[in-house]
C-alpha cells in the first residue's frame, strides 16, 4: 500500500535539550497507527512538527511525496492534514453549527469569503458529521457550554469537515467518561475504514481497542513498532512504559 | 430533544428591523430639525458613530484591540481638507495655499498636487490611510503580534503621526492645522457644513457603512474572524491564513475610520493634529465598549449616548466631566462586560426563556444566526 507519510531522521532541540533525536517513521494509507511512549517521549512535539506548528532542526516529513518540511500551519493544513489538539480547541462563543461551518474550509481566500455567505456542499456534510460524532441535537448550542466529552468530539468533527486525508489526534479520550471513551472508540473505528490516522496515546487500554500498528517513542527516538500483540511482548518497551504503567497500578 | 428557546436577540430578521427602525429615526431628525447649528451638531455624532462601528467591527469581532484608530481618522481628515483647501486655489493665480506662503515655500509641494482634482483628493483621503492600514498591519500580524502588544503598536504609531504632522509644519501647518476658507463642492452639491445636506451626506454614508459591516459580520468572512477572535492557532490548523484575515478586518475598519475622518473635515472645515490625539482615540474605545462592543449598533448608539452626554450635561460639570466619565466606565466594564448590547442580550434572553429555565436542564441556546446582536 502507497505510503502516506514518510518521516525521515527528524531532530528538534530546544537550546541543548534534544527533544526528537533521529525520529523516522513511515505512514500506510488506511491504516490507524498509534504513538505511545512515556511522558517526555516526543510524541507531541513529533506532531508538531508534522503539523507545522514547530520547525524541526533537522530531517524531513515527505506527506504523498511532498517535502513538507518547515512549512506555515495552514499550508500544511491545506495539503490535507487535520489535527486535533491535546487541550481540545473549539470555538467557544460561536456554536456547534459555527464551529463546523468555519472548520469546513475548501475556500480559504479571503476576499472570496467576504462575498459568500454560505460554501457549497458545506450544509451536506455538516449534516453527515455532525451524526458521526453525535452532536446532531445539539447544534445550535454554544460551543463553550458543551460537556467535556462533546467538547472532544467537536473538535474531531471540525477536523472531518476539514476532509483531511490524514488526522492526527493527541490524546482524544483525555479526560473521558468510561462511556464516552467506548462511543470515541466505535467513532475511531468507524473512521479508520477511510481516513489515515495517527493517535497520541497514553492509555494502552484504548490503544489495543483501535490500534492497527503501535509505534513506540522513548527519549525522542524509535524504540518499538509492530502490533499490538508485538509491543506488548517486547521486553524493552516492558521496560520503559508498560512497566511504569503497572506500577502505577 | 425538545424544541429550545430561542434568544429572539440573535434572531436575524429582528436584528435588520432594528437598524431599520435606528435609520428610520435618524432620518425623521433633519425633518423636523431644522435649526443648523443642531443639525452639524447631529452629523458630528454621525462621525463618532463611524468610528465606533469601526472600532466594534475590529475589537468586537476580530478581538483586535485598536487604541489608534486616530490614525486612519486623521488621515483621512487632511485628505478632505487638503482637497477643500486645493479647491480655493487658482492654478494661475494663486497655486500656494496661504499659508506655505507664510512658511516662505515657494511651491506647492509634489504630495499636495493631485488634491487639485476633488474626486482624486477624496480617492486618495480614502486609500493612503486603507494601505498604511494593509501595511502595518500585515507586518504585525504577519509576525504574530497580537493582545496589548498591538494596541501598544497602534497607540505608538499614533503619537508618532501626531508628531509628525506637527514638524512638519510647512507642508500641514503644524499645530494650527488647515482651515480651508469654503465648503466642500462636489460639482453637482455644495457640502454646506451648517445645512441639511451635509446631515444627509453623513447619514448615507453611516447607513452604507453599517448595512455593509453588518453583511461583512454574516459572510463566510465574518464567522472566520470571529473564530479567530476565540482561537485564532485553531483557525490556522484548518487551512486558513490568519494573518490575511486579520490584516483585512483591520483594514476595512480603516477605510470606515478614513470615511469618518472625512466627514469631520467637511463638518468641521477644519483639521489639526487635534485628531490624531490619543485621548480620543481612545474614546473610541470607550464609546463601543459602553454600547457593547460585539454589537456594530449598540456601539454606534454608545458614541450617540456618551458624546451626546457630554454635549448636554458635560457642560455642567466642566473639567469634572472626565471623571464621571471615567467612572461610568469603570462600572460599565465591572457590572455589564458586554455594555448595553450584553444587557440587552441578557434581558431579552431571560424574556423568552420565561420561567421554563427552573427546571435546570435546558442548555443556553443562540440560533445559527450569529453572536452579535440587534
Amino acid at each position: 500500500m502507497a505510503g502516506v507519510l514518510e518521516i525521515h531522521d527528524l531532530r528538534k532541540s530546544f537550546d541543548a535539550a534534544k527533544v526528537i533525536n533521529g525520529f523516522s517513521l513511515d505512514v500506510t494509507e488506511l491504516t490507524l497507527q498509534c504513538l505511545v511512549g512515556p511522558n517526555g517521549a516526543g510524541k507531541t512535539t513529533t506532531i508538531d512538527l508534522i503539523s507545522g506548528r514547530q520547525k524541526p532542526t533537522s530531517g524531513s516529513v515527505i506527506f504523498r511525496g511532498d517535502d513538507i518540511t518547515g512549512l506555515s500551519e495552514h499550508e500544511i493544513a491545506r495539503r490535507g492534514i487535520g489535527r486535533k489538539f491535546q487541550v481540545p480547541a473549539v470555538f467557544r462563543e460561536l456554536t456547534v453549527h459555527q464551529n463546523l461551518e468555519v472548520a469546513y474550509s475548501r475556500e480559504t481566500r479571503v476576499f472570496r469569503n467576504m462575498f459568500h455567505f454560505t460554501v457549497p456542499g458545506c450544509a451536506e456534510r455538516l449534516e453527515q458529521v455532525a451524526v458521526e460524532v453525535g452532536l446532531k441535537d445539539r447544534l445550535s448550542v454554544m460551543a463553550g457550554t458543551l460537556s467535556h466529552g462533546e467538547t472532544q468530539w467537536l473538535e474531531i468533527g471540525m477536523v472531518l469537515m476539514q476532509n483531511p486525508s490524514l488526522l492526527l489526534f493527541d490524546e482524544p479520550v483525555a479526560g473521558m467518561t468510561e462511556h464516552e471513551i467506548g462511543k470515541t472508540i466505535e467513532m475511531l473505528n468507524e473512521l479508520k475504514k477511510n481516513h489515515t490516522i495517527i493517535v497520541v496515546e497514553h492509555d494502552m487500554g484504548f490503544v489495543r481497542q483501535i490500534a492497527d500498528i503501535v509505534t513506540v517513542m522513548h527519549m525522542g527516538q524509535l524504540l518499538a513498532q509492530g502490533s499490538i500483540s508485538d509491543i506488548e511482548k517486547d521486553e524493552r518497551v516492558r521496560e520503559v512504559y508498560l512497566g511504569a504503567e503497572e506500577e502505577h497500578a | 430533544m425538545a424544541a429550545m428557546e430561542k434568544n429572539i436577540y440573535h434572531n436575524k430578521a429582528l436584528q435588520w428591523g432594528v437598524y431599520a427602525v435606528f435609520f428610520i429615526a435618524l432620518a425623521i431628525i433633519p425633518l423636523v430639525q431644522d435649526d443648523a447649528f443642531i443639525l452639524n451638531q447631529f452629523a458630528t455624532y454621525g462621525v463618532y458613530g463611524m468610528l465606533a462601528l469601526s472600532i466594534s467591527l475590529c475589537w468586537g469581532f476580530g478581538g483586535i484591540l485598536n487604541l489608534g484608530q486616530g490614525i486612519a481618522f486623521g488621515l483621512g481628515a487632511y485628505g478632505m481638507a487638503m482637497t477643500m483647501q486645493m479647491q480655493s486655489q487658482d492654478p494661475d493665480i494663486n497655486p500656494i495655499p496661504p499659508f506655505m506662503l507664510n512658511n516662505a515655500l515657494e511651491e506647492l509641494p509634489f504630495f499636495w498636487e493631485p488634491f487639485w482634482n476633488t474626486s482624486a483628493g477624496i480617492f486618495l483621503a480614502l486609500l493612503v490611510p486603507t494601505l498604511f492600514y494593509v501595511i502595518f498591519g500585515g507586518l504585525m500580524f504577519q509576525a504574530r503580534v497580537a493582545g496589548p502588544f498591538f494596541a501598544i503598536m497602534t497607540l505608538a504609531i499614533l503619537s508618532a503621526l501626531a508628531t509628525l504632522f506637527i514638524d512638519l509644519q510647512p507642508y500641514t501647518n503644524g499645530v494650527n492645522g488647515i482651515s480651508p476658507p469654503g465648503a466642500l463642492d462636489l460639482g453637482f452639491v455644495v457640502v454646506d457644513p451648517y445645512s441639511s445636506v451635509s446631515y444627509w451626506t453623513v447619514f448615507v454614508l453611516l447607513l452604507v457603512s453599517t448595512v455593509c459591516a453588518k453583511l461583512l459580520t454574516q459572510s463566510r468572512f465574518g464567522l472566520v474572524v470571529q473564530a479567530l477572535k476565540n482561537d485564532s492557532e485553531r483557525v490556522r490548523f484548518l487551512g486558513y491564513h490568519v494573518a490575511f484575515y486579520e490584516t483585512a478586518v483591520y483594514a476595512v475598519s480603516g477605510l470606515i475610520a478614513a470615511l469618518a475622518g472625512c466627514c469631520w473635515a467637511f463638518l468641521t472645515q477644519y483639521v489639526s493634529p487635534a485628531q490624531f490625539d490619543v485621548g480620543f482615540s481612545i474614546s473610541m474605545v470607550i464609546w463601543a465598549a459602553i454600547g457593547g462592543r460585539n454589537s456594530l449598533i449598540w456601539a454606534i448608539m454608545g458614541a450617540f449616548m456618551v458624546q451626546g452626554a457630554q454635549s448636554y450635561v458635560g457642560d455642567e460639570f466642566l473639567n469634572s466631566w472626565v471623571l464621571i466619565l471615567g467612572l461610568f466606565f469603570i462600572l460599565v466594564v465591572r457590572f455589564l462586560p458586554g455594555g448595553f448590547a450584553g444587557l440587552t442580550e441578557s434581558l431579552l434572553g431571560a424574556l423568552s426563556t420565561g420561567g421554563r429555565r427552573r427546571g435546570g436542564d435546558v442548555p443556553v441556546d443562540v440560533s445559527k444566526a450569529g453572536t452579535e446582536g440587534a
